[in-house]
């Protein structure tokens, strides 16, 4: 059987034992991301001139984030609940040559992670965050997230959620991320050439999947992938009243601006030829 | 093992007077031009002015263990309030530099030798309020002169302020200075 | 202060410095080259001259949205290859405890500086060492530590560069446990020439000639060599019990209590190498006086005066380090004793291990608490001579 070309990027076996298959559950979209992500770093790979050694993935915890435990063929970390985005941030100040690509949550990078979230937006700190969008808590049993909508029943929500939920696209922006997309799982060519397109964008490029948890939905995975096809629209057909309800999905920005290691070096650059010895 | 000799200065008032730079210049000029041991401690309330502050200098030939003043030899205040606060931990004989516009009433001023130098009056003089600490270093210096170089003391105040105040402190320093030297008789 | 044009670092010689700008300068000599902060009193003057120096050597500073992605900073930066710090005070100390239990875990070697404020809640703004116990218990799970108690200066210059040193030889978080009195006073600092400033950095796999398909993680070595991101060793860093090549399934309490018990050990085994003490008057004593920190001056200043005026055979100990424990070299140390006297400024937290350590070697423990401010001469020595009149 020929082996999915993707494998090379993964660490199928160790000394320990086996690693693969990963721990998500069957149908899940996570599986679906990864393979998106690895398509979008090999392109770039082999078109841009960049080594599997100059990439690092950083993930918080969940489902999301148990793509950077010991899978990948990559440099990586797998930290803290909500602090990937500041694990990140430091990575990049200590070698701004890295290719940083963080795999997120929603719980993970808007609730307990939201002031890293939005504070990384705003400095343009230049990585590629990938969040991955099923709308709860998976990992811990299917709790309300911040972005559940309104009158689902969760573990946590279970007479309906009384809260509206956030968009996430619309948080990233309005902080200052450079480059903002939503795709979806049942979209992958898109997906992959978002992604493609955010690890080239300089500064922060904020990329939401929306992802099928069909376990705590209690939906198959094929009518989840349908869903999740028919509940989006595109963007410039968004806004119409046939597409009213749906969840536009798109580029909702890509904006050139200094990052925040660019402004920084020029300060450095200044200091280093100041001579003056006193403080 | 034989105890070596400290001095313990003490200058308090409240913020936006300076007091902190005071202790600053002078541990600064003890220890970098110097060559002695100081130790500069400050204390002060949360606001940025007003509320009380204290700068203390504790100064040796020898090691300084214990920082902060156990009985000021000299004490400087800048405020009733200080002076009240303060006035218990300076020795009996101790110097006592007050500012008489400031502060209208000493306790028990026969225990110390009693010094007032009209420090922001002084200032007016030089042209700026803002001088009055540096007014207060020259007065203080008068006092300490066995202890440090005048010149030591005056190339710190030099480094330590900004350069186009540089010769307003030169001034302000003088006048303090000479005040103490033309109205009192100074006992060693 | 002065720094060499060339490339800004602190010339050799004497400087007069607060305490919180030799700790800056300290890690800048040791090789911090990011440093993350937040706001908070009494260790603000610490990020401000690292904001300030940082640039002037090629690094670079941020100040982070709050203290835990101040302490995040550090872990990113030190996979990165780089030396990191950052300095809080008590409440932000307790929220870094998450990290330090993480940094713990996947061992990466981090300096956090901690400039004690009384507590508990807001507390006050002055001077405190309420956090001791914290620095060893205050992250979750087990894992040891090691943590350091400054008294001078010279003291925040050298320790923190041996903050460092240790961080990177144990590939471990270490905490430099300052007090507001010792951040905030100047006093002389004398910087070595550069050349006499040991230096030490992490054992990586390169250095061990292990290529990056025989290389484990954790493994090789009660600390294991560490790979830095970027040079094709395709490191996963893992909180989560693990297998010494990394894997984080395949979970058996052998493999979890091998990977856990390591890491105590780690420490706990090689206190004699890590951990420090200063000692006098030792020989021929009655009675001992252990102090550490900002409280060290004020002891030494009672000993003196106890013994010279009073002829009270008291020893006096400084710990340097409070963790790991020095309690074999305390009781290698001391004779048999009577009273041991504690002065802390809490109600009395290291007394704990020190009595555990000399519970067969002294009558009885004192603790001398003062909370918010220094003790003075006279608060030790009324209470020693109150206890052994």
């Amino acid at each position: 059987m020929k082996k999915h070309p993707m494998l090379k990027y993964l660490k199928e076996e160790g000394p320990a034992g086996p690693r693969l298959p990963l721990i998500m559950c069957p149908g899940c979209g996570v599986g679906q991301v990864l393979n998106y992500t690895l398509r979008a770093v090999d392109t770039v790979i082999h078109e841009d001139g960049l080594r599997p050694e100059d990439f690092v993935f950083i993930s918080g915890v969940g489902c999301s984030s148990r793509l950077a435990s010991h899978y990948l063929n990559f440099d990586s970390a797998w930290t803290l609940h909500g602090r990937a985005l500041a694990v990140a941030t430091g990575a990049l100040l200590a070698n701004p040559k890295l290719k940083i690509i963080v795999f997120t949550g929603d719980g993970d990078a808007a609730a307990i992670g939201g002031n890293h979230f939005i504070h990384t937006c705003r400095r343009n700190l230049d990585m590629t965050i990938l969040c991955i969008n099923n709308g709860l808590y998976g990992m811990t049993g299917g709790q309300v997230a911040p972005t559940t909508p309104l009158g689902q029943t969760t573990t946590t929500t279970p007479y309906g959620n009384v809260e509206d939920e956030f968009d996430l696209c619309r948080l990233a922006q309005t902080a200052g991320a450079t480059y903002v997309a939503r795709w979806s799982t049942a979209h992958p060519h898109q997906t992959i050439k978002t992604i493609t397109r955010g690890i080239r964008k300089k500064g922060t490029a904020f990329v939401e999947i929306l992802s099928q948890c069909p376990v705590h939905f209690k939906t198959a995975p094929a009518e989840m992938f349908r869903g999740l096809k028919k509940s989006t629209v595109p963007l410039k057909k968004a806004g119409r009243k046939e597409t009213q309800g749906r969840i536009p999905v798109g580029e909702f920005c890509d904006i050139d601006k200094p990052d925040w290691v660019a402004r920084y070096q020029k300060i450095i650059d200044r200091l280093g030829s100041d001579e003056s010895p006193h403080e | 093992m034989t105890r070596h000799p400290r001095f313990e200065i003490r200058i308090a008032g409240f913020g936006g007077q300076g007091v902190v730079t005071i202790g600053k210049i002078l541990g600064t000029a003890f220890s970098i031009h110097g060559g002695r041991n100081s130790v500069n401690t400050q204390s002060y309330g949360p606001e940025s002015r007003g509320g009380a502050c204290r700068s203390e200098v504790v100064v040796s030939d020898g090691e300084i263990n214990y920082p902060y003043v156990r009985k000021a030899d000299v004490l400087v205040a800048l405020s009733q309030l200080a002076l009240d606060t303060y006035v218990d931990d300076l020795k009996d004989g101790g110097i006592l530099v007050i500012d008489p516009q400031a502060i209208k009433s000493v306790p028990a001023p026969e225990r110390f030798r009693l010094y007032p130098v009209p420090t922001l009056a002084i200032a007016h003089e030089t042209g700026d309020v803002k001088y009055q600490n540096t007014v207060v270093l020259g007065a203080l210096y008068a006092f300490i002169a066995d202890l440090i170089r005048e010149s030591d003391l005056l190339e710190t105040l030099r480094e330590s302020v900004p350069p186009a105040t540089v010769d307003g402190n030169l001034a302000a320093f003088e006048k303090g200075k000479n005040f103490v030297r033309s109205t009192f008789v100074l006992e060693k | 202060m002065s720094r060499n044009p060339a490339d800004h670092l602190l010339t050799p010689g004497v400087h007069y410095l607060q305490g919180a700008q030799a700790c800056a300068e300290g890690a800048i000599l040791a090789g911090c080259r990011v440093y993350a902060g937040y706001p908070i009193t009494p260790a603000t003057e610490i990020m401000e001259h690292a904001a300030h120096r940082l640039p002037q050597v090629g690094g670079r500073f941020i100040q982070m949205e709050d203290e835990i992605s101040s302490a995040s900073v550090l872990l990113g930066a030190s996979w990165a290859g780089v030396k990191a710090m950052t300095a809080t005070s008590s409440p932000g100390f307790s929220l870094m405890q998450e990290v330090i239990s993480f940094a713990i875990m996947t061992e990466t070697p981090l300096v956090i500086v901690d400039v004690q404020r009384p507590g508990p809640g807001q507390g006050y703004i002055t001077t405190s060492q309420e956090d001791v116990m914290q620095a060893r218990w205050g992250h979750h799970g087990e894992g040891s530590i090691i943590a350091l108690s400054p008294a001078s200066v010279q003291d925040m210059f050298d320790f923190t560069v041996e903050a460092f040193n240790l961080a990177e030889r144990w590939r471990t978080p270490v905490l430099l446990m300052a007090e507001e009195t010792v951040a905030h006073m100047r006093e002389r600092l004398v910087v070595p020439p550069l050349a006499d400033i040991r230096i030490v950095n992490r054992i990586t796999p390169q250095d061990l000639g292990i290529a990056p398909e025989s290389y484990l993680p954790y493994g090789h070595a009660q600390v294991p060599p560490m790979a830095i991101w970027g040079q094709g060793y395709a490191i996963n860093h893992v909180s989560l019990v693990h297998h010494a090549d990394g894997n984080v399934t395949r979970y058996s309490p052998k493999v979890h209590f091998e990977n856990v018990a390591r890491i105590h050990h780690k420490i706990e085994d090689n206190v004699d190498e890590i951990a420090r003490l200063d000692a006098r008057w030792l020989e021929g004593c009655r009675h001992l006086l252990i102090c550490y920190g900002s409280v060290a001056r004020t002891g030494i200043e009672a000993a003196l005066e106890a013994r010279e005026q009073r002829n009270i055979p008291l020893g006096f100990i400084r710990l340097k380090t409070l963790w790991p424990f020095p309690e074999s070299q305390l009781r290698a140390r001391v004779p048999d004793l009577d009273t041991v006297f504690v002065p802390e400024m809490n109600l009395g937290m290291m007394k704990h291990p020190i009595t555990e350590a000399l519970r067969d070697r002294c009558r009885r423990v004192v603790s001398i608490p003062s909370l918010g401010g220094l003790h003075s001469p006279e608060l030790i020595l009324s209470r020693i001579y109150e206890e052994l009149a």
